[in-house]
């Protein structure tokens, strides 16, 4: 209903964001990982993000629908859901390092593929995405007072 | 006169819409990095200044609604978000929905004095 579906809708983008840089910190930390939980080198780690449908439990969604949409609003924003993480399929880097332990029989040990670089680029992207949602939510915010403002 | 008339009823519908259009505001935000999002917004104003000249019937009918922005792409990701326009939207609506409740507020206060509340 009204602006609490604006907050929810940056809430819901703000744990979104958080999450992909969870997942970034993750990559960077595992970056030089030659052996996962798996006993294979680790795979670069991706946040699949996709627009959030409707929740028919949730009591605005009922509310409004049971008013035919009049509360002010069509009932369409939910925000933003995280579908997935997903490993990233691209080969994986050999680099030629005899004395480690998890080298092959030529001298190479298999890398992680993750890329320093794409991982600071992803880890400012999410960031100020995060940033945006703040500041959407804090307009709802100005605004839900400036209502209330009206009763004073 | 009415107690609220036509001018009170279009600044609570055109309220209503400003509300509506912050809600598409934010969800195109919090979709910034979904790829093939389509951004939504509100077009309350054309509307309400079709319906002004018609009465204070039409004025009462208008009911902002969202709508899928249609036009081009230009992000690899398929993605229509430019967080540039919404920052910018943003900011102007917000100033509007206060501008709005200012008026409303101003016109509270006349009819408060009127009726001698005050």
């Amino acid at each position: 209903m009204g602006l609490f579906d604006a907050i929810d809708a940056s809430g819901s983008g703000l744990s979104a964001e958080r999450l992909r840089m969870d997942v970034t910190s993750e990559n960077l930390a595992n970056a030089q990982t030659t052996k996962g939980a798996d006993g294979q080198p680790y795979r670069r780690k991706e946040v699949v993000l996709q627009e959030a449908g409707a929740t028919a439990t949730s009591f605005a969604t009922v509310l409004s629908s049971l008013q035919g949409g009049r509360s002010g609003g069509a009932g369409v924003t939910h925000g933003v859901k995280v579908s997935g993480i997903v490993e990233d399929a691209t080969a994986l880097k050999r680099i030629y390092d005899p004395g480690h332990p998890d080298a092959d029989k030529n001298g190479y040990v298999t890398m992680p593929n993750v890329n320093t670089v794409t991982e600071m680029t992803d880890l400012i992207s999410s960031s100020r995405a995060y940033e945006a949602n703040v500041t959407a939510m804090q307009t709802a915010k100005t605004m839900f007072t400036k209502t209330l403002d009206l009763l004073r | 006169m009415e107690l609220f008339d036509t001018t009170q009823i279009g600044l609570e519908r055109a309220l209503s819409g400003a509300s509506l259009r912050q809600q598409a505001i934010a969800q195109n935000i919090a979709n910034v990095n979904t790829p093939g999002y389509r951004r939504q917004d509100v077009d309350f104003q054309s509307a309400l200044h079709a319906a002004w000249d018609e009465g204070e019937s039409s004025v009462e009918r208008v009911a902002p609604s969202v709508a899928v922005d249609q036009s081009a792409v230009m992000r690899a990701d398929g993605s229509s978000v430019d967080i540039d326009n919404e920052a910018a939207s943003q900011a102007k609506n917000g100033l509007q929905y206060e501008a709005i409740t200012s008026v409303m507020k101003v016109r509270t206060a006349i009819l408060r004095t009127a009726i001698g509340g005050a």
